[in-house]
């Protein structure tokens, strides 16, 4: 239960709303409660006289009874979900407080988009926290008390059956239950993912299967997981409708004992025949209530594990740095000896990396895909951690700098650069929240995106806009920012070669003095870099100017002649 | 809801296990209300003794624990046909997809698929486990209650056929008229729901440009307007509810007075009766409100069913394929005669001709979308032909065995598909024999794998695909060259690199191929001059159509668009 803290303490800070629909669900329980008892009385009472009050007592009661309890629950349905919503608001709230400052790091580390989806499914999915696990034994906790204290009046022993039988099916065999689950929860989340797995293999390796003959065979094994999925979903529903009926049998049975016991006091003349009625439509009553129950150990298991899950993901906490302010105007930034391995894998990304780029200078980077050109621009601007080395800037170690201050003093174009949902300008506005339209005009012209009105809807992610569209928004974004060091991860690998090679002038030309780091997707105009770094497996393998490779003639030279046999 | 009820009602055993327990459910329901009577009776107003009315207690205890049973038989009977639905739906699905000839190029949508065959089914399950029972439950339960109610007094039958029907009546007003809320806010909705994911995928950029501290109130904000919004939708459900409840309150309101009046002024009506009916009426009307209920499970699981429909519905053409075996000591001679392709009523390819000699190599060239890959997977047998033929050795293609073919042919693409599983497994793909360890270490050797695999701690055994470590794109090239030296293929078709940065796998291929050409015909969708150049023939495609065909020297001299594809031989400013 303590992996439920947290929810349950931002729970019950909606005081007002969770103790109000608490009050509303146990009346409306009562109510109905209260309906049957004063039926079951009734009827016994007008069995036994002839008088029209009783008959008017009857229909007055039972009017108000039925509609207290009909109001009571739509209260108590409503407040309950508001309350709920408003948890789900503030739970949301206080992850992004937790994940925040330890975002760019976990994104990295993680190259993998359903992080994010897991997490807003695991936010989600503890909207039940309130609504089906704290909420229903709470209200059923005072529900059964008022009734137990009610029929304590007339019978003991149906108060002991009713306590007995709140502990056997609100308590014992929801936890029972609960247990269970969770020690075979893992089987159906197992098979589950073996079958998921196993058809996007189908489908994303149709071509090689269909080549390789492989496709029946795969086919064959998809029947077989499908044929192991659906016992185990099987499974979990029988459980879920075992669970169910244990629940429903063991509240009959109380009854059934209510009932003998009522009748053997009654034959024995311990207990007035006039309320045996009553009382075991009390206990008929009470128990309707404890429907909410059955579905408890699923949503139990699902919430505990929602947290759990989310714990783990905010788990970490940002790293110790000093606070130091990066100086402005143009930086140097030196790599030495720098390596790093993702978690989980054994080859390192970067293995001993040493550079040096001059204040004002500008470099090129190139080579194959996952040589690990991204991951030195993700170290070199501090998002990931070196696992081996340093990164220098104007001499001094990055760990001296906070990253609020190193991220301050640079504009990075990333490969995938995000477009919220919005307008042009409220885009824009990220790079610079004090911009005016004229200069965000000319950000705009800058990049040759001149024809954009900044009141233009950028839909979620920027889907609206091409790959080139959004590059060219994210240099617009980086001029605005304005600092002096520019990180930019293929910047316009999805623009034309003739714009982008405008866009490149312009960039040069009005920041004349600024240091230029430019992972760059292909040879095409090198010439003008101050320095280039070849680099393959993690490794820097050569570097030099344009005219020092070509005279070597290592790897860069083969690369520009492979580039000289490249057709449009 | 058609569909789903068709694929319910042809479960005639668990239809019939229902239809029966429900029988014996509303039987022990019955019974149950009975002998609680019974025994009330008994010792209240007949003043028997104790064991008098033991009996009775015994019967009650038989129909609990009938009527328990009887809801579990009818709680697994409804997993149960969920569970074989489900595995029908997988089934069909995955045969659907397997004949799909599109699923091999870039229109397969394969994540949408893959979402299809795993959540769209499991979301069909609330109508098959709940539904489908519940309404069955509800067609005979609450009649047998009535016809029982009726045979101890018809009035208050009367006053139950009056009244019920209203139930039924205000739940289609009211869920048509949340439903309506429900679309007209779905929008708004979809946006406060999608603030936070689309802040969260933002971060790092919000953070990169300082921004992450005013998002707090972004969140906060979308969250309580999101709240507020679903609150309003909300609030109308629950006033079907609150409709339904009441209208049940107040029949039972009715009935009691009823009964009461006979009870205490007409005295025309025993105390047994009268309780008999205060049992059975809540539950009648529980019945009913229950059936409502899963009408909602039942409406989620509609927009599921919907797409897997469409899915169904699509018309596949599936390659064709014959009996003929074909020689497997020398590349068969194939030729295309007007081929044409065609998808979605738009044409891909149109009346392609094209006549490829053993052992000779094929360049194709042309602009990004003029049909190249679409021309490769023709060539390779995975998309059908619309109009033409395709002649190997003479023989329509439709005629040959589809194992004897592709036993004959490799295609390494540019991003070749590696499986989970190990680099071995990886490399083994490639034939249909149990390849020994020396095969895979020499057509690893060749595909210059070598250095890779021992590079890593398990070698060969080192888990790749999915779940598995990364390999970069041109360690996933060299391993399906691997897979094609063990082969030995008499058709290659090769996807050449576009871009030319790692300049050890454009060596291997280089070498590779000129190696495996010896033994086979290579067609290549080309990229690099030297291979052009070295080509026997070049297929010059535009806008799915041959426009040229011939040498470097027979094209480069007379067709201008060749020209203008040849690369130029200064590098311009950085691009």
């Amino acid at each position: 239960m303590k992996e439920l803290a947290q929810v349950l303490k931002l729970t019950i800070l909606e005081k007002r709303d969770v103790s109000l629909a608490i009050i509303f669900g146990v009346l409306a329980g009562l109510a109905s409660v209260a309906l049957l008892a004063s039926s079951g009385y009734l009827i016994s009472k007008a069995a036994l006289t002839g008088q029209m009050t009783v008959l008017i007592v009857i229909g007055a009661s039972l009017k108000l009874f039925g509609l207290g309890s009909a109001i009571s629950r739509y209260a108590e349905r409503l407040l309950s979900h508001r309350a709920t919503f408003t948890m789900l608001g503030n739970l949301r709230v206080a992850f992004f407080e937790k994940l925040a400052p330890v975002a760019p790091e976990i994104y990295g580390k993680y190259r993998s988009g359903d992080l994010l989806a897991r997490i807003i499914g695991d936010v989600e999915s503890l909207q039940n926290f309130l609504l089906r696990v704290f909420y229903p034994p709470v209200v059923l906790l005072l529900v059964f008390t008022g009734t137990i204290l009610f029929t304590l009046y007339f019978s003991v022993y149906t108060a002991i059956l009713l306590a007995l039988g709140y502990l056997l099916t609100a308590v014992a065999v929801p936890a029972y239950f609960a247990w269970r689950k969770r020690r075979k929860d893992w089987r159906i989340r197992e098979s589950r993912g073996a079958l998921s797995a196993e058809a996007a293999e189908f489908l994303y390796g149709f071509r090689e299967l269909k080549i390789y003959q492989q496709l029946s065979g795969k086919e064959q094994l998809l029947a077989q997981l499908i044929d192991s999925y659906h016992e185990e979903q099987r499974n979990e529903g029988e459980e879920e409708v075992y669970s169910q009926s244990i629940n429903g049998l063991f509240a009959l049975l109380v009854s059934l004992a209510i009932l003998a016991v009522g009748a053997y006091s009654t034959a024995a003349g311990d207990l007035n025949g006039l309320y045996l009625a009553m009382l075991v439509m009390i206990s008929l009553g009470v128990f309707e209530n404890i429907s909410p129950m059955a579905a408890f150990p699923g949503h139990f298991e699902e919430s505990r594990k929602a947290a759990v899950r989310l714990e783990s993901i905010v788990d970490e906490t940002p790293r110790k740095k000093k606070m130091a302010e990066l100086p402005p105007g143009p930086l140097s930034v030196s790599a030495r000896n720098l390596s790093y391995v993702f978690p989980g894998e054994q080859r390192p990304a970067l293995k001993n990396i040493t550079i040096d780029f001059p204040a004002g200078s500008r470099t090129a980077v190139v080579g194959p895909s996952g040589s690990g050109k991204s991951t030195l621009l993700a170290l070199l601007m501090d998002v990931l951690p070196a696992h081996g080395g340093h990164v220098l800037y104007n001499g001094r170690t990055s760990e001296d700098f906070s990253q609020e201050s190193i991220w301050r003093g640079l504009n990075a174009v990333l490969q995938e650069n995000h477009f919220f949902y919005g307008t042009l300008r409220s885009n824009l506005h990220i790079a610079d929240s004090s911009a005016d339209d004229g200069e965000m005009i000319a950000a705009l012209n800058k990049v040759e995106l001149g024809g954009f009105s900044l009141d233009m809807e950028v839909e979620e992610k920027g889907q609206n806009l091409s790959g080139g569209e959004r590059q060219r928004l994210a240099i617009a974004r980086a001029i605005l920012k304005g600092s002096a060091l520019w990180l930019l991860d293929e910047p316009v690998s999805s623009v034309d070669s003739a714009t982008g090679r405008i866009i490149y002038e312009r960039l040069f030309e009005d920041n004349r003095g600024d240091t230029f780091i430019i992972i760059s997707h292909d040879l095409a105009g090198l010439e003008k870099m101050d320095q280039i770094i070849v680099m393959d497996h993690g490794e820097v393998i050569e570097s030099g100017s344009y005219g020092e490779l070509m005279e070597r003639k290592g790897y860069f030279h083969g690369l520009k002649e492979i580039e000289q046999q490249v057709m449009a | 809801m058609k569909d789903l009820k068709g694929l319910a009602f042809e479960q005639k055993k668990q239809i019939g296990l229902l239809i029966a327990m429900s029988v014996l459910k509303g039987a022990s329901t019955i019974g149950q209300a009975v002998f609680f009577v019974l025994v009330v009776d008994g010792v209240f107003i007949k003043g028997r003794s104790f064991e008098e009315i033991l009996p009775f207690l015994y019967a009650l205890l038989i129909s609990i624990i009938i009527r328990s049973l009887s809801s579990y038989i009818i709680g697994r009977t409804g997993v149960e046909m969920a569970a074989v639905v489900k595995k029908q739906m997988r089934m069909k699905l995955i045969r659907s997809f397997a004949e799909d000839p599109l699923l091999s190029s870039a229109e397969s949508h394969s994540g949408r698929k893959v979402s299809l065959l795993m959540d769209a089914v499991d979301e069909t399950d609330g109508f098959f486990s709940k539904y489908i029972p519940q309404l069955i439950q509800s067609y005979i339960i609450p009649l047998m209650l009535l016809v029982v109610v009726f045979s101890q007094n018809w009035t208050t039958g009367l006053i139950i056929l009056v009244t019920a029907p209203f139930i039924p009546v205000f739940m289609a007003i009211v869920g048509k008229r949340t439903k309506e809320k429900a679309d007209e806010k779905m929008e708004q909705l979809n946006r406060f729901s999608g603030t936070f994911l689309d802040i969260l995928q933002g971060l790092t950029t919000l953070r990169l440009f300082g921004q992450s501290k005013k998002q707090k109130e972004k969140i906060e904000e979308s969250s309580k307007n999101f709240r507020d919004s679903t609150i309003d939708v909300l609030k109308s459900a629950f006033l079907s509810s609150l409709t339904l409840e009441y209208i049940s309150m107040l029949s039972i309101g009715i009935i009691a007075l009823e009964v009461g009046l006979r009870l205490v002024v007409f005295d025309n009506l025993s105390f047994f009766s009268a309780f008999f009916i205060m049992i059975l009426v809540p539950d009648f009307f529980t019945m009913l409100k229950d059936f409502g209920s899963a009408f909602h499970t039942a409406r989620g699981s509609v927009a599921a069913s919907q797409l897997l429909h469409e899915e169904l519905a699509k018309e596949r053409k599936p390659v064709a394929w014959g009996e003929m075996e074909l020689p497997e000591s020398m590349p068969p001679h194939i030729r295309f005669e007007k081929v044409c392709f065609s998808y979605n009523d738009e044409f891909r390819l149109s009346d392609i001709s094209l006549d490829i000699k053993p052992y000779s190599k094929i360049a194709i060239i042309g602009k990004s979308g003029s049909g190249k890959t679409t021309l490769m997977h023709i060539l390779a047998g995975l998309l059908p032909v619309s109009e033409g033929d395709i002649l190997i050795d003479g023989k329509r293609r439709n005629d040959i065995s589809e194992t004897g073919w592709f036993n004959q042919l490799s295609y390494i693409s540019q991003s070749p598909y590696l499986f989970a599983g190990s680099i071995k497994e990886n490399i083994a793909i490639g034939t249909n024999r149990e390849p020994t360890q020396e095969e895979i270490a020499e057509a690893a050797e060749k595909a210059g794998v070598t250095e890779l695999i021992d590079s890593l701690p398990q070698g060969y055994g080192t888990l790749v695909g999915e779940g598995g470590r990364g390999l970069s794109g041109g360690e996933k090239q060299r391993i399906a060259l691997a897979r094609a030296f063990l082969k030995k293929p008499n058709v290659i078709l090769f996807d050449e690199p576009t871009t030319g940065l790692d300049l050890h796998t454009e060596m291997i291929l280089q070498q590779s191929l000129a190696e495996l050409s010896k033994k086979a015909t290579v067609i290549t969708v080309a990229h690099r001059l030297h291979t052009v150049r070295a080509s026997d023939n070049i297929v010059f495609l535009q806008n799915g159509k041959v426009v040229a065909c011939g040498t470097h020297e027979e094209l480069a001299g007379e067709f201008g668009p060749y020209e203008e594809l040849l690369p130029l031989q200064q590098g311009g400013a950085m691009r």
